[in-house]
């Protein structure tokens, strides 16, 4: 199809442009390294998990770090490195999942109001504004009070809690398109605004887009986390750093690798993500069309 | 000839700012404007920032929508077309911008810059559109090898001559041109102008040429408009003819002769260019006029024709 | 007397080199006219007279800039200071980087008597004010009093004008100075640089791209083309015989209506950017008449009288094609 085709060729470009010069520094190459590791662990759970995250032996519970628990086992004697595992696949595809939602709602919510402008733009924004200023936690005890807590009110959280900004990106650098030169020239043409718009307007605009949308990544798995560390995102016995941290505050001077561990986990992969987003912002040069958002 | 343009009191009206405690303010950039552009002519309309030339050729292309008055291209009244039928249209009347630098998508090889007209009229060219591009891209002197190349990576003359590629794909009849040369090197320029003075014998096109710069206008054009502040002041039927509007005197006795022998004499013109938020009444000029008179700050003149050179002034020279 | 003398000046950027062998003087009284199209050097040049180069990375390798007799290459920052915008000033193209958007008009003029010329606040105020009706600025006292985004471009250039000249300056070198103006603000400027020449007995430096500036107000012009000076002369003698090949062609790219006949004509190729100057002479790319020699050994000055040009083929005036 048309479009897929398109983004396809623009992802493509955008690849070839701007990813590669983000890994060549020193702290892109490790924190992207990282990250890359990090969606490895999480494809590869299955395969690289020593234990079942399920798997309970109460005889061993809350075993110190040994072989073979590399990382100690919790309350129920599961293996705390497996569950860790499993907890970047949660994270992540939580993270993930819901920040593409977003972006897409997003990106054509914020096209469209930047496009035609006038009483649909505002009347956008403004929604779009109310969304923002809710506390993030508060619209996920919102979706938690109706849709019942577990990943799909999660999901569904950092969606909504991600929209606003995505959509004023999205707008901004529309509206900042709209003025250029070649975008008058190709209305000269006698294009319709479609092409305009899937042609022209959208591959121009994705690039910031694109890094704020990794950069919420990271902020999307704290905010699982912090659900998670209220019992309200992924249920048991799923694993998920947050919930693995809640119930481990529990023991934390008799066995403190339980809580020690996912911490150590969110908190380095939050700095990976912001550190290469960092690093991208620089390849690409777009600093300065950050600040429409 | 037949008129291949026929614009009548031609008027854009833009407002700022009104609010609850102020009044919005408005200002006519374009302001009845009206003349006839016969076919294969070249038509030059010159004039200094504000006076409205790059506000009048957009709305002769109707790339902004007129506030008063009507265009006729080719008999064919603009503004009673629907946006459908319009976009149709602009296959026939194109524009070359002034910016070079931004008037092609940084996204996109030269190729597919080209080959884009095609793809938005939806016409496909006799030959493959390989060649079709490579065809035009010689028509403007480029070498064809460019065609894979990014805007970032040829020179500004090259990109306007890309500019003029894309206009011409799709064999206009009018094409109008915004101060095609004004962002380019004098070398650089005399070889576009070069260019388009071939293609308009070659092809044989009709064009609006806008420019600042009145040297350039009166080697080029066979006709002048002069526009002061949103209004023709005068229209020289050709470009010998003597100055009659004062401000048109101020101009050409403000343009340099490239001849240490010819220096000219600066008279001081006093006065700056009002606000067009703020015209005072009568004609517009009258602040910094030498011949004004009680008469000139009273009431508007009207443009008036005389053996084909007209004149909008109450004491014309 | 020759206020400002700038012998084979050579600049580099690290190992890029973009100025070489330019050479003009100017004395008072004179109009100078550095003129070329764009990535000449001209900007830079103006920016090495001023000792400016070191902010930008910048240094020079060769030639002098004596400036009433003292060479400027060899003074330190601490004395270049007193002399930058006091006995020299600078005009540049966009009035705006020069202006301070946050003060009033009045204190920026005053400062530079305050300064200079050790005035008080008051006498200073006195001298602007009657500098700035010599510029023909109406109402001075009440200009004192706006602020720059208030006034219009031209207005604007003639405060940095009165700017360079509170100071009393010997030189006045201006950058492109009406680049940004009007055709009409373009003359008017114009004229108040030449009355200022006229009244003053000031050297001026006028950098442009526009010849036909050149024609009108300059008494002696130096030709640029990527980084060296490749043709000067008195004006006369430069418009009626040049005898640069690239002289001549920027001669021919001006359009001048009906007077000539002569089809406009482009000089082919494009300017050389820094990074590849060609070998040899640098316009042989471009050049009509070029020669393998040009292609490997740089062209020494030709010599004839007051006019030089840096051609292996250097037309001599008696030999000048109908």
């Amino acid at each position: 199809m048309k479009v897929s085709g398109m983004a396809a060729r623009s992802l493509d470009a955008f690849a070839r442009m701007s990813i590669g010069r983000a890994f060549a520094s020193g702290v892109g190459m490790v924190a992207g390294g990282f990250l890359v590791l990090l969606v490895l662990v999480a494809v590869f759970a299955p395969w690289i998990a020593p234990f079942d995250y399920a798997d309970q032996n109460l005889m061993n519970a809350n075993a110190a770090p040994a072989w073979p628990h590399l990382l100690g086992t919790d309350e129920f004697g599961r293996d705390v490195l497996s569950r860790v595992i499993y907890g970047a696949r949660t994270s992540l595809s939580v993270s993930a999942t819901a920040i593409g939602i977003s972006m897409a709602a997003g990106m054509t919510l914020g096209a469209a109001a930047g496009y035609f402008g006038g009483m649909f733009e505002r009347v956008v924004m403004t929604v779009v504004d109310l969304t923002w200023s809710f506390p993030d936690i508060l619209l996920a005890l919102i979706f938690v009070a109706i849709l019942g807590p577990g990943l799909t009110s999660t999901t569904f959280a950092i969606a909504i809690a991600y929209l606003a900004q995505f959509t004023r990106l999205t707008r901004a650098q529309i509206v900042r398109l709209k003025r250029e030169t070649f975008i008058e020239a190709t209305i000269n043409l006698g294009a319709k605004p479609s092409h305009i718009l899937l042609k022209h307007l959208m591959p121009n605009a994705i690039a910031p887009v694109i890094v704020v949308g990794i950069l919420a990544i990271g902020d999307g798995i704290v905010l699982e986390a912090t659900l998670g560390f209220f019992g309200l995102g992924a249920q048991p016995p799923t694993p998920s750093w947050g919930a693995m941290m809640s119930s481990g505050t529990a023991q934390l001077f008799l066995s403190p690798w339980v809580i020690i561990f996912p911490g150590v986990a969110v908190a380095v992969t939050v700095i990976a993500v912001n550190l290469f987003g960092d690093e991208l912002i620089r390849a690409l040069d777009i600093r300065d069309r950050l600040r429409g958002a | 000839m037949p008129n291949l343009l026929e614009v009548r009191n031609l008027s854009k009206r833009f407002s700022s700012g009104g609010g609850a405690f102020r009044k919005a303010r408005s200002m006519h950039a374009v302001n009845g404007v009206s003349f006839d552009l016969p076919q294969s002519r070249v038509i030059g309309v010159v004039g200094e920032s504000g006076c409205g030339k790059s506000t009048l050729a957009r709305l002769i292309l109707r790339l902004i929508e007129p506030s008063g008055g009507t265009v006729a291209f080719d008999g064919d009244d603009l503004l009673a077309k629907t946006p459908a039928q319009m976009r149709k249209l602009r296959a026939r009347m194109q524009m070359v911008f002034q910016d070079p630098y931004s008037a092609i998508d940084p996204r996109y090889t030269i190729r597919r810059a080209v080959a884009e007209p095609f793809e938005v009229q939806g016409v496909t060219p006799d030959r493959s559109m390989k060649d079709e591009v490579d065809a035009l891209l010689e028509m403007v002197g480029l070498n064809p090898g460019l065609a894979s190349s990014y805007p970032h990576q040829i020179s500004g003359g090259q990109k306007q001559r890309v500019g003029i590629a894309r206009a011409l794909a799709l064999r206009p009849s009018l094409l109008v041109l915004d101060e095609p040369t004004a962002s380019l090197d004098v070398s650089v320029q005399a070889q576009i102008i070069g260019l388009l003075e071939d293609l308009r014998a070659d092809l044989g096109l009709t064009y609006l040429f806008i420019s600042h710069d009145l040297s350039l206008v009166k080697y080029f054009c066979d006709e002048i408009l002069v526009m002061y502040l949103g209004r023709v002041v005068e229209a020289l039927p050709d470009t010998s003819a003597p100055a009659r509007h004062p401000y048109t005197r101020t101009l050409m006795e403000s343009t340099f002769e490239p001849d240490p022998k010819k220096r000219r004499l600066i008279a001081p013109l006093e006065g700056e260019v009002p606000s067009p938020f703020d015209l005072p009444p009568g004609c517009a000029f009258a602040d910094r006029c030498p011949n004004a008179s009680a008469l000139c700050r009273h009431e508007t003149p009207v443009l008036k024709a005389e053996s084909g050179h007209s004149v909008a002034c109450h004491h014309p020279i | 007397m020759n206020m400002l003398n700038v012998h084979n000046l050579g600049v580099a950027f690290g190992a890029v080199q973009p100025l070489s062998g330019v050479s003009f003087s100017v004395g008072k009284g004179e109009t100078l006219g550095i003129v070329g199209e764009s990535g000449s050097g001209k900007s830079l040049t103006a920016m090495s007279v001023m000792g400016l180069l070191p902010l930008i990375g910048g240094r020079i390798t060769a030639g002098t800039v004596e400036f009433d007799g003292q060479d400027l290459t060899k003074l330190p920052e601490r004395a270049y200071r007193k002399l930058r915008g006091g006995r020299i000033g600078l005009i540049t193209q966009n009035p705006m980087t020069s202006l301070d958007p946050l003060k009033k008009i009045g204190p920026q003029v005053d400062d530079v008597a305050i300064l200079h010329l050790g005035m008080t606040a008051t006498q200073a105020r006195a001298r602007t004010e009657e500098i700035l009706g010599t510029l023909r600025i109406p109402e001075p006292a009440l200009i004192c009093e706006r602020y720059p985004h208030q006034m219009s471009g031209g207005m604007k250039q003639r405060i940095v004008i009165a700017m360079a000249l509170a100071a009393d300056p010997d030189v006045l070198i201006a950058d492109e100075p009406t680049t940004a103006l009007d055709v009409t603000v373009q003359a008017q400027i114009i004229r108040l640089l030449d009355d200022l020449v006229k009244q003053r007995n000031l050297a001026l430096v006028l950098i442009t791209h526009d010849m036909s500036v050149v024609a009108q107000t300059c008494d002696k012009v130096v030709v640029m083309y990527a980084g060296r000076a490749v043709e000067y002369g008195p004006v006369g003698a430069i418009f009626e015989h040049p005898r640069h090949p690239y002289t001549q062609a920027l001669i021919a790219c001006i359009p001048r209506g009906l007077a000539d006949t002569a089809r406009l004509s482009g000089i082919a190729g494009t300017v050389p950017t820094v990074m590849n100057y060609p070998k040899g002479c640098p316009f042989h790319p471009r050049c009509a008449r070029a020669e393998p020699i040009c292609a490997t050994d740089p062209p020494e000055l030709s010599i004839n009288g007051d006019t030089g040009a840096a051609c292996h083929f250097a037309e001599m005036p008696h030999a000048q094609p109908a």
